[in-house]
């Protein structure tokens, strides 16, 4: 009994890791620039079918691929970031909130839309696996522990561009005060674009990992928006630490619910949880009051 | 006065020359209507079945058409087809078009039971002939309508022959059961349950999980515990993909797993992990059901792999249910021809078929198990391609 709880805990850390770094992207878009971004998903999605067809193409590792597609992802987000959101972002707060909420939901459908008419084979996934370990008793994934590693390692590589380039610190600047970043001369706009671009690219990364371990078809993107904003908010905004960890609390929440009561109550449970660490904490587990 | 009398009559007299009139005040081809889910989830599916119907059109029209005794000639054979964006609006809507504005002779039924629940009731009100194909929903059956057929038979007895077979080689003595929370998996995992205690097989547990479940370690923790003999999986192809992935990862080893739909795109993703697993076929190449030469025919002009799409057969009978009923009837009058179809009985591609009083129909599934990339049916025995390897090899 107690091999088979350890077995599910594990399971949902696993699985919550992969969730956390995804949401990382969407956390930084909203911390930094008051965008909330509803095509994160369908980012996630390109991702994955860009990430299928390389694989399929050249047979190069989804782990090695993940990290090679991060520069094109990088220009497509600032590309999108200037053409759609830079005309909004001069709006007060409120508005832009709203704006970026109805521009990037109409993106969202125009990308799920020209996805499922242009790709061939709308259910998609990688034959990729790596043997499982088992550790007294326990299976795990070596596929799924890998990932985690890589992503880990992802994570911290963006924490130390964050802390010790000028880019990474004019976004901390931002995030914390826009007047005050706009007052000593950092080029918000340009920033803005590049924060754009490396949410849109890690949520891109994330997807090659998501196409590893499950199969995707073209209208994953707004459920999966749903799930990682609940995790950007669980574990306070800008917070890439936060996200990791919300998508860990998460991961096991769900595991745990499947197991005990059955998966059909695993989405209200996640909820709950939500709701119960924001009554406690509304800033989020690792978020700053603001 | 006379003279703007003159130019309104000649006008009027234009236009009514002009304007086509209705299919049925001149008949000149047999006018069938459907959909086809070209986008959304079940594109996979029957995505680009619109060449089938129009191959099948095309191979009947080279020979003059289908005899209709009413008008003492061949007619040729017209297909209307929208996108159903596999969307239950989006299907009601377009079959309320194809019957009100479009004005077809008969309709043939979309890909699944939900789409095709809400599209037999534009038949329905309209009284408008409709051949259903994939749908095998009891609820479809339970409404007392009186316009619809469908090739094949109900969901519950879909996997009969499967339970045939363990009873006969007597080896399976446990089944749990893996169920995704939608219309079809469950109609046929309630059958599927029955057969299993029939023949005397202890059923371990029974899993209902919501369509949208990405992650089954719970429930494969608790099914490695359990140790069945067999883990049963009622579902749609990215839930099984899914789960038989992560049942890998987690090294649940049962002696069997079937998963009700495992056609061409459940083999990409799972590559090796998907060998010896069992699923139901309405037909695989080498089968010995009859004559299958329209379906190499249709399948070969609509350049179609069968692997890929295995539904397409189930459309060539209903091509060939078409055909039967139009001749059978003589004419292309609504109530004769619904009359007609009802009361057919003819040899199709996939075997006998004939009709219940609430429409169902007679065809069904073959166990059929993945061995070395390809397709095996395993039982009955005469229309068998391959053996049955029982217990699969463990994932280690």
């Amino acid at each position: 009994m107690a091999s088979q709880f350890l077995q599910v805990v594990v399971g949902g850390i696993l699985l919550g890791g992969i969730y956390g770094f995804a949401a990382f992207g969407l956390s930084i878009t909203f911390g930094v620039l008051n965008i909330l971004n509803l095509a994160h998903g369908d980012f996630l999605m390109l991702g994955s079918l860009v990430g299928y067809s390389i694989f399929l193409s050249f047979g190069i590792n989804p782990f090695i691929i993940a990290i090679i597609i991060i520069p094109l992802f990088v220009v497509i987000g600032v590309g999108f970031y200037l053409l759609l959101l830079k005309p909004i972002s001069g709006k007060p707060p409120n508005q832009l909130l709203v704006a970026s909420v109805l521009i990037t939901l109409g993106a969202s459908i125009v990308i799920e839309d020209l996805t499922s008419f242009f790709w061939a084979h709308p259910i998609t996934g990688i034959d990729y696996s790596l043997p499982s370990l088992e550790l007294y008793g326990l299976v795990i994934s070596e596929t799924r522990l890998f990932i985690l590693l890589v992503l880990l390692i992802l994570a911290v590589s963006i924490q130390l561009y964050l802390q010790k380039t000028y880019m990474g610190k004019s976004i901390r600047a931002i995030t914390q005060c826009r007047g005050g970043a706009k007052l000593i001369g950092i080029p918000i706009s340009r920033i803005s674009a590049l924060t754009f671009g490396l949410g849109v690219a890690i949520a891109a990364s994330a997807g090659v990992f998501y196409i590893t371990l499950f199969t995707v078809t073209p209208v994953i993107g707004i459920p999966l928006t749903v799930k990682y904003m609940c995790i950007v908010v669980l574990g306070g905004l800008g917070s890439l630490t936060g996200s990791v960890i919300g998508g860990i609390v998460l991961g096991i929440a769900e595991s745990l619910t499947a197991y005990w009561f059955g998966a059909a109550w695993s989405p209200a449970v996640s909820f709950i949880v939500l709701i119960s660490i924001l009554i406690i904490k509304p800033e989020g587990l690792l978020g700053r009051q603001r | 006065m006379r003279k703007t009398f003159f130019t309104f009559f000649m006008c009027l007299s234009a236009a009514l020359l002009l304007v086509p009139g209705s299919a049925n005040s001149a008949t000149e081809y047999i006018h069938i209507g459907a959909t086809v889910s070209q986008t959304g989830r079940f594109s996979t599916e029957i995505g680009p079945f619109k060449r089938l119907m129009n191959a099948w059109a095309d191979l009947v029209n080279t020979q003059g058409g289908i005899m209709l005794k009413e008008h003492n000639r061949r007619l040729p054979v017209k297909f209307t087809v929208y996108d159903d964006k596999s969307d239950e609006a989006t299907v009601k809507k377009f079959y309320e078009r194809l019957v009100t504005v479009d004005k077809v002779h008969l309709l043939l039924g979309p890909y699944s039971s939900p789409l095709t629940f809400a599209a037999s009731t534009a038949a329905e009100n309209h009284k408008v002939p409709f051949i259903g194909t994939t749908a095998n929903s009891p609820k479809i059956y339970e409404r007392g309508f009186k316009w619809i057929v469908t090739v094949i038979d109900l969901g519950s007895r879909y996997t009969y022959r499967y339970w045939d077979m363990l009873k006969d080689e007597g080896k399976a003595k446990s089944a749990s059961f893996v169920v995704e929370d939608t219309i079809h998996p469950l109609g046929v995992f309630d059958g599927s349950r029955k057969f299993a205690e029939e023949i005397g097989l202890e059923v371990l547990s029974s899993d209902i999980i919501p369509a949208r479940t990405r992650d089954f370690t719970p429930v494969i923790a608790k099914l490695k515990k359990k140790d069945p003999d067999i883990i049963f999986v009622s579902s749609n192809i990215p839930f099984a993909v899914n789960f038989i992935k992560q049942a890998r990862e987690m090294k649940c080893n049962p002696r069997e797993y079937h998963c009700i739909h495992h056609s061409g795109v459940f083999l990409k993703p799972l590559g090796k992990s998907a060998e010896s697993i069992i699923g139901q076929s309405y037909w695989v190449e080498g089968m010995r059901v009859g004559d299958v030469s329209l379906i190499h025919d249709v399948l070969r002009k609509a350049e179609i792999s069968e692997p890929m799409y295995p539904w397409s057969p189930v459309w060539v009978a209903a091509f060939q249910i078409i055909q039967a009923g139009i001749q059978k009837a003589g004419t292309l009058n609504n109530t004769v021809l619904m009359d007609a179809l009802k009361n057919l009985t003819i040899e199709t591609v996939l075997g006998r078929v004939y009709f219940h009083e609430t429409g169902y129909g007679s065809i069904n599934t073959y166990p059929s198990q993945i061995q070395n990339g390809s397709y095996r049916v395993l039982y009955p025995p005469e229309a068998a391609t391959g053996k049955h390897i029982y217990p699969r090899a463990a994932w280690d």
